[in-house]
Parts: C-alpha cells; structure tokens; sequence
C-alpha cells in the first residue's frame, strides 16, 4: 500500500511540474495583453498584425491579441466581457451595443468600399445598373429565371448586415430562394465559392485584391463599384466592462490607430503588394464618415 | 525562433500536456470501470461519446470560461491552459473507452487465474496493467492525435492569438481563410507527419518490449 501511495505522489508531483512549466513556457507574464476582437476583414488582410507590431515597437509592455471573428460575433464576445477593444464594421449593430452601454470611445479609423462581384460574363447585367437598388434588382430577376446565383456570407458579419439592408432597400426578399446561397464562413471563403459557381456575392475591396492578386478567385470581376452607398466604415470602440488597466492600454492603441503616424500606416498598407490601399485612412474625411455613419446605423 | 516552428511546438505541448492530464485520469478511470459490473453503464455512455464533436466541447467550455459564465473569474479564456483543458475532456472518452477494453480483456484472462495462485489484489492490478500496456498506450496516442488534429476547441476558446494561443489547426484555418493554400497545406503536412510520428515512436516501443 505504502509503495502505491508513493507511485501516486511522484505522478501527482509531476503532473503539477508538467502543468507549471507549460504556464511558464506558454505565457507572457511581463506585459499586458488587450483582448481585441475583431472583424475578419481587416484581420485577414494582415493590416491588424503590421499595426499591432507597429504599437508594440513603441509601447513594449503592451501586445493586442486579435481574436478574429465577424463583427457580429466580435460584438457579443465584448458583451460577455470577453473583449476589451472591438474593431468591427457594422454600423447598424455597432448602434445596438452603443445604446446598451457595452462599448464606448468610438473612434472611425478607416474606410473602404463593398463592391458587388461576379462572373465575367455578367448573367445579371448590373455592370450597366443605373443604381444600387437596380443592381440588387437585375440580381434578383437573373435569379429568379434561374440565370443566376449570389453567395450570402449569411454569418452576422459586416458585410453580411450590409448585404442584407442593400437587399431591404431594394425592397426585395431573396430568403429561402433557390438561387441564394448562404455560405456562413469568411469573406474569403466566399469569394473562392463565389468564384466556382460562377455566382454574385458583396465583398470588401481589400480582401477582393488580396484574393484576385493571389489568383484564388480568377472568374470573379468587379461589376458594380463606387457608389457611397457602398461605403464600408471601419470603427474601433473599448468595452466599458473592461479592467481599468487593460481599458487604458486599449485607449493608447486607438488614439495610435487614429494619429496622424497610424493613418499614414492604414494609408500605405498594401500599396507595394497590391498596387493600391486595401484601406483608406479616415482622417481626411471623418465629417462625411460621421455623416454617413449615422445614416447607416439610424436606418436599420 | 521562426513563427512556424513556435507554432508547432506550442502544438505539440498543448495536446501532449492535455494528453498526459487527460491519461492520469481516464486510465485509472478505466480501471475501475473494467472491475464493476454495475459500473459498466459509465463506459459505455463514455464510449458514445468518442466522436462528441469538438466544436461543441469548445462552445460550451466558452460559455464556462467566458467573463459572464459561472468560471470566468478564473481568467482562463484565451490562454493555452484553457486549450488543453478543453482537449482534456475532449479527448477523456476516447481514452477510458479503449483503455476500457482491453483492461476488460485482460481481468477476463488472468485474474482468477492469479488469485488461484495466491496472488494478492495489489499483484493482480500490477499484472493486468503490465499485460495490457501495449494497449494502453495506443489508446493514448489515438487521444494525443485527436487532441493536435482538433480546431473546435482551439478556435473557440484560444481564440487564436498570434504567439499565445495560435496552433497547427487554427494557422491551417487562418491561412486558409487568407487564401494563402501553400501555408496551409505546409503546415498540413506537418501535421500528419508529427501524428503519423508518434504513432511509429509508439510501434517501435512496443516491439522492444515485446522482444524483451
């Protein structure tokens, strides 16, 4: 018996060496993490990673961990206290919260613009819609004859809460049609479905460029673009719920985020790799952001 | 350090630390199990729950560990401990049940035999042990490859943070949703390798002893 109790102590004994080494090797005790979570749009572009080694050159005892999810999701993570910087793009949804009290310090950082994309030889014809609403439309009546198919995000991301209002302005209902498909994962993975079916989806412009440089998503081509309606609002916010410590360190992000230094680099990102900015810094025109911000949240 | 190398060392930590918590239990669990008739309902609830799919197993260790659930103020939720504790469980069934057979199979066969002999109950658990080793490491490993090829878990409640909680799986997730395939399917690679590796360590092992 004494000899089983002894096997049991010196597995015990290692067990706990084995989970206190791992804590050592695993974690970063000496600086303070942000937990930000965060649309996938701007994560998978990779311009979050270049901003958060930007900000970490400078502010050593601070790391931001991205925790990338759509902006639905990011939203209700920063509910449940599980965030405490949000990054999203979702104005309408971005109002529900405000209103709540659960994020705060709302900062416009960046813009771009949703784009309708589609097959190159155009089923649908919206490459000569004289508006947005014609373009939903000519989707809807190409989909209807069974000319075409759209690819919805259908996962409560930005672009799909976007999707979904430039669909009611249009006065139109394309649920549970069999020419509308939701695919329920990331933008990207959207597109590439897109591109195989030959079908229509709402990107944004900066995971586009990425995929098309990259050839993922050859049949895909850009077919209705530059309207402000399309424009698509970037907005960083701290989760009221979070420690006073954390909350600081997430303020000093977004005021970088928001300085003149970190709007050069949201300006420049992507330029050598793409030959354009996946996103546009929104300094320049934070009036006409607002403006428009408003409007989006306040129609829904 | 290159990024991809920490990436598959923190892997290999992850599920092999989860692996070994998960063993120090599930085996003695097993055990115990194989030597009770009226016990037997638990092993075979714990079988059916092998395939207990890995999203689910993450989500509902998320609402524990969330700031709002009933374990958040253990502030466990996007560190690498929340991951093995989820790989743990997840991998808990797995272990017991396979340990569960061939412990079974074992008792069948030499306990009253021993006992005849004189052995004591001490001597019998010794022997059944040692006779079914082989097993009991397979099934270990069968929960170490489950537990390094599984994303639900790693996803939900790692949250995939760059140098803290990013793993094999969740790299191949993300880059896969960056539309970078190469990367992917490298670190794909790497991960049949590393399964495919343990699984050979563990053949060899056993030749050894059943030569010796």
């Amino acid at each position: 018996m004494n000899l089983q109790l002894k096997h049991i102590a010196i597995i015990a004994v290692l067990l706990i060496a084995i989970i206190a080494s791992t804590t050592l090797v695993l974690n970063n005790n000496n600086t303070i993490n942000v937990r930000a979570t965060t649309t996938t749009s701007l994560y998978a572009t990779g311009l979050l990673d270049y901003l958060g080694t930007e900000y970490h050159k400078q502010h050593t005892d601070t790391i931001i961990n991205f925790i990338a999810v759509g902006s639905g999701e990011a939203l209700k993570r920063a509910e449940r206290g599980d965030a405490c910087m949000v990054l999203v793009h979702a104005p309408s949804l971005e109002k529900e919260y405000i209103d709540k009290g659960i994020i705060t310090y709302h900062k416009i950082f960046a813009y771009n613009y949703f784009i309708i994309v589609g097959p190159q030889d155009d089923p649908a014809n919206i490459s000569n819609a004289t508006s947005l609403e014609d373009a939903m439309k000519r989707i809807y009546m190409a989909g209807e004859k069974g000319k075409a198919l759209f690819i919805s995000r259908g996962d409560n991301s930005g672009t799909h809460v976007k999707e979904l209002q430039l669909w009611a302005q249009a006065g139109l209902d394309p649920q549970n049609k069999e020419w509308y498909l939701e695919s329920g994962q990331g933008m990207g993975e959207t597109l590439v479905i897109a591109s195989e079916k030959h079908a229509y989806t709402l990107s944004d412009i900066g995971t586009y460029l990425k995929y098309k440089k990259d050839g993922r998503i050859p049949s895909l081509t850009i077919l209705y673009s530059n309207d402000t309606a399309l424009i698509n609002i970037y907005s960083a916010y701290i989760v009221s719920s979070c420690p006073e410590q954390e909350k600081a360190k997430a303020q000093g992000f977004i005021d970088f985020l928001v300085s003149p230094e970190g709007q050069q680099l949201i300006a420049n990102y992507g330029i050598d790799k793409y030959g354009q900015p996946l996103f546009y810094p929104a300094q320049d025109k934070l009036d006409e952001l607002e403006e428009i911000w408003n409007q989006i949240a306040g129609n829904s | 350090m290159s990024e991809l190398a920490s990436i598959v060392l923190r892997s290999i930590v992850i599920s092999g630390t989860a692996t070994i918590l998960a063993s120090a239990w599930s085996i003695p669990l097993a055990y115990l199990l194989s030597g009770s008739y009226r016990l037997r309902h638990i092993a075979y609830l714990l079988e059916a729950l092998v395939g207990i799919p890995t999203v689910l197993v993450g989500l509902l260790l998320y609402m524990l560990l969330s700031n709002a659930g009933p374990l958040g103020f253990l502030q466990l939720l996007y560190t690498p401990q929340a991951i093995i504790t989820g790989e743990a469980l997840l991998i808990t069934p797995l272990i017991t049940a396979v340990s569960y057979q061939t412990l079974k199979e074992t008792r069948t066969k030499y306990t009253e035999l021993a006992l005849s002999l004189g052995a004591t109950q001490q001597q019998v658990a010794g022997l059944v042990i040692s006779q079914s080793l082989p097993s009991l490491l397979a099934s270990i490993v069968m929960g170490y490859s489950r537990a390094i090829g599984e994303l639900g878990v790693a996803l939900i409640v790692g949250g995939n943070i760059k140098g803290l909680t990013r793993t094999i799986t969740t790299s191949i997730a993300l880059y896969t949703a960056m539309g970078e395939y190469e990367n992917a399917i490298k670190l794909g690679l790497v991960l049949v390798v590393l399964t495919i590796g343990v699984s050979l360590l563990v053949r060899l092992v056993k030749r050894k002893w059943d030569i010796d």
